[in-house]
């Protein structure tokens, strides 16, 4: 019964594409295609659609969009008031310092321990464990956890650097300017750099144990190694961590939320946190969504700038 | 294998007949509130929804709670993506920009036709918008000053009547009670992160000098009354009389945990007291606050959004009435201990039970006197920029040392700006 069925079936779908034959070499191609398409035409639904609907209202003057309403001609106002907006360059400002603080020293730490933990040694296992744990911490918990450790009335940060003797006053983390800032760096090192740390070790891991082996034969010291063997094969791997972490601190919203909501005087105001206040606390949709595209701009020029030099370096 | 079809079959049938068994016209009402859960209010919430379903057969209330802090950004996200809960619990400083989409069913017809009288209605004006009622008022509170009345009298101090009697007891009850170098007992404790409650704090100041944030509905933030109550409110501050980075509810816990002096506070303060431990809640008391007028507000409103169904929109009004009746008015003051904004409410045994009643009642009676509200009239619509300037401003003051009259320079300059 069920097999007859089977057979109706099969005949059925080969009478709709009557004419391929996808065994064939020249329509081979066309076969992973199709079977791509599903996945293609979702992705387009999740990503594509809510893109295309940014673009759409940073080109109205509208305070609140609603989703199917019509929509207010289309105007370059929200740009004109961006560009022309000194909120707009400070943001851009503190997003990039963020990027590089953050972005430069991760890579830094997490090549450190990404080095350590490749060596033989007792405890090697625990030691993996302790480095990747900052990053199994969901973003939020970790944040509100370092939010409490830095309040500056009942914190444990200040209370063990007031009792170790390092400062005489408690540091003012929600209101010294650059306080929060190495504060919101710090934090966003702290969850960032497990990433990396992996990722590198993968990298570490894959390198041709033949090539420094030839290098110790032929003299090389241990700065040679790493210069000439490890680094040209790390770049690819690097390159991508770097995009990563670029990305993610471009667009991270949650650290900074939650321990100075932007503040204070702006001072860890990103964009991603001016998208927020411009569409979420000021009601000017038109406007938050045209730092978005801007954001979203910036973020596939250093893309496709970090991954092709990086992958380039290494040949 | 027969067997079991029988019983699948059978099973099936019992499923099918008792879905056709519910009632045809099952309903059900979402509504969002910050308040659910909450002690007091909470309570009356509940007990409203239990009479609601009650009376309306088929009908259930669906209350899901969204903490204050993402509540306006819920609101603007269901409303946005078009699936507004069908009773709308908003702040009354934040239902202006979905009133100004048209979002919100005008009130008025319904009122109208259910013969309400909302003549004296506290805080009541300020549910119209554009010419329509688009919700009724849940609370206009007048300020006072809770007090903790065992440091007082351990200082031998008066309750303070006025600014300067409140400066120097905010100066007196600050000390280190452990000799460990560190302040664990204040005076007065101001809220610094937040930013509406830091612009809320500053009016107590302002309102004090004799200014107020806008005049006929203009900014009015560099006029001299404005400056002198920041310098006021900064001079509390620099003095170091309060610590920098409290939220308000950092304020609430602070006098709840028996090492703060005295706070000023909406309504709402008299049903926390009941939070505090027993020995420090005995000591716990309500005065009139020192600043003339005292800060007052509407505080919560009720409505529905403009898209539903006109079922819909007759059981949600059903709502509404129910909360606004004499009964339930009658019980969210008995709940949340402070007045209803309904008014020829008897308030007798309240008052003989809880003396701080009366005092909470009279400051709401002088602020809606003095026309006073934490929410700048004529900046409704660009409320959150102007307090997310205010609190800009407020930092560069504490940070740079930015003067009163310079800070008040820019904030006329800001908020003319984005009024355009």
């Amino acid at each position: 019964m069920s097999d007859t069925s089977t057979q109706r079936q099969g005949r059925s779908l080969a009478g709709l594409i009557p004419s391929i034959d996808f065994s064939a070499p020249r329509h081979r191609a066309k076969f992973g295609y199709l079977l791509l398409a599903p996945a293609v035409l979702l992705m387009a639904g999740i990503i594509v659609y809510p893109i295309l609907l940014s673009v759409n209202i940073s080109l109205q003057d509208v305070r609140i969009a609603r989703v199917g309403a019509t929509g207010e001609p289309w105007t370059l106002k929200n740009y004109a008031w961006l560009f022309g907006s000194s909120e707009f360059w400070h943001a851009i400002w503190v997003t990039f310092k963020l990027v590089a603080v953050v972005g430069g020293l991760s890579v830094v730490i997490g090549f450190a321990t990404a080095m350590l933990v490749n060596q033989k040694f007792r405890g090697r296992t625990a030691v993996r464990l302790f480095v990747a744990l900052p990053w199994a911490v969901p973003e939020v918990v970790a944040t509100v956890i370092w939010a409490w450790m830095l309040d500056s009335s009942f914190g444990v940060v200040n209370w063990s650097l007031l009792k170790l003797g390092f400062v005489a006053e408690p540091i003012q983390f929600a209101s010294n300017p650059g306080a929060a800032f190495a504060a919101v760096c710090f934090v966003m090192i702290w969850k960032g750099y497990p990433l990396m740390s992996i990722m590198l070790l993968a990298g570490l891991q894959s390198i041709p144990e033949e090539q420094i082996q030839a290098a110790k034969v032929d003299g090389a010291g241990p700065w040679q190694r790493f210069f000439y063997i490890t680094m040209p094969n790390m770049l690819p791997v690097v390159g991508v961590t770097l995009v990563m972490t670029t990305l993610w601190v471009f667009r991270d919203f949650a650290i900074i939320h939650v321990l100075t909501q932007g503040g204070p005087i702006g001072a860890t105001t990103t964009l991603s946190i001016l998208t927020f206040e411009q569409s979420f606390e000021f009601f000017r949709m038109g406007q938050g969504a045209t730092v978005g595209v801007i954001t979203m701009i910036f973020c596939a020029i250093i893309s496709r700038a970090l991954v092709g030099r990086m992958a380039k370096s290494v040949h | 294998m027969k067997t079991l079809r029988k019983t699948a079959i059978s099973a099936l049938l019992a499923a099918s007949t008792m879905l056709t068994a519910l009632p045809a016209s099952a309903e059900t009402l979402t509504f969002v509130s910050w308040m659910k859960d909450e002690p007091g209010y909470g309570d009356w919430w509940n007990e409203i929804i239990a009479e609601f379903e009650a009376t309306h057969e088929g009908v259930d209330i669906n209350m899901s709670r969204v903490s204050r802090d993402e509540y306006a950004n819920t609101m603007f996200t269901m409303f946005a993506g078009g699936n507004p809960p069908d009773i709308v619990h908003l702040a009354a400083f934040e239902f202006q920009p979905f009133a100004n989409e048209g979002w919100m069913e005008p009130l008025g017809p319904w009122i109208e036709k259910a013969g309400m009288d909302m003549t004296d209605w506290a805080g009541q004006s300020t549910c119209e918008w554009d010419g329509e009622t688009v919700c009724v008022m849940l609370l206009y509170t007048g300020f006072v000053l809770a007090y903790n009345e065992k440091l007082f009298e351990e200082a031998g101090l008066d309750i303070p009547t006025d600014w300067e009697s409140y400066l120097d007891a905010a100066r007196k009850l600050k000390k280190d009670t452990d000799g460990d170098g560190i302040n664990d007992q204040l005076g007065i404790a101001l809220p610094f992160v937040g930013d509406a409650s830091v612009m809320q704090e500053a009016l107590n100041y302002v309102l004090d000098a004799g200014g107020s944030w806008t005049l006929d509905g203009e900014p009015a933030f560099d006029r001299p009354e404005v400056i002198e109550g920041l310098r006021r409110w900064k001079q509390l501050f620099d003095e170091g009389l309060t610590p920098k980075e409290l939220t308000s509810a950092d304020v609430r816990q602070f006098l709840l945990e028996g090492r703060l002096g005295m706070t000023v506070d909406g309504g709402w303060i008299n049903n926390t007291f009941r939070s505090a431990a027993p020995e420090v809640q005995q000591h716990l008391k309500i005065a009139k606050s020192p600043f003339t007028p005292p800060l007052g507000g509407t505080s919560n409103v009720l409505g529905m959004p403009s898209d539903i169904s006109d079922e819909k929109k007759q059981l949600v009004w059903d709502f509404i009435e129910l909360t606004a009746s004499q009964k339930y008015q009658q019980r969210f003051a008995e709940w949340g201990k402070t007045p209803a904004p309904r008014p020829g409410l008897d308030y007798t045994q309240l008052k003989a039970d809880n003396p701080s009643f009366e005092v909470l009642a009279a400051a709401a009676a002088d602020a809606a006197a003095a026309n006073v509200d934490r929410l700048p009239k004529g900046l409704e619509l660009e409320n959150n920029e102007v307090v997310k300037i205010f609190f800009n401003v407020a930092q560069q003051m504490m940070i740079k040392d930015l003067s009163p009259e310079e800070a008040a320079k820019i904030l006329q300059e800001e908020v003319t700006r984005i009024k355009g």
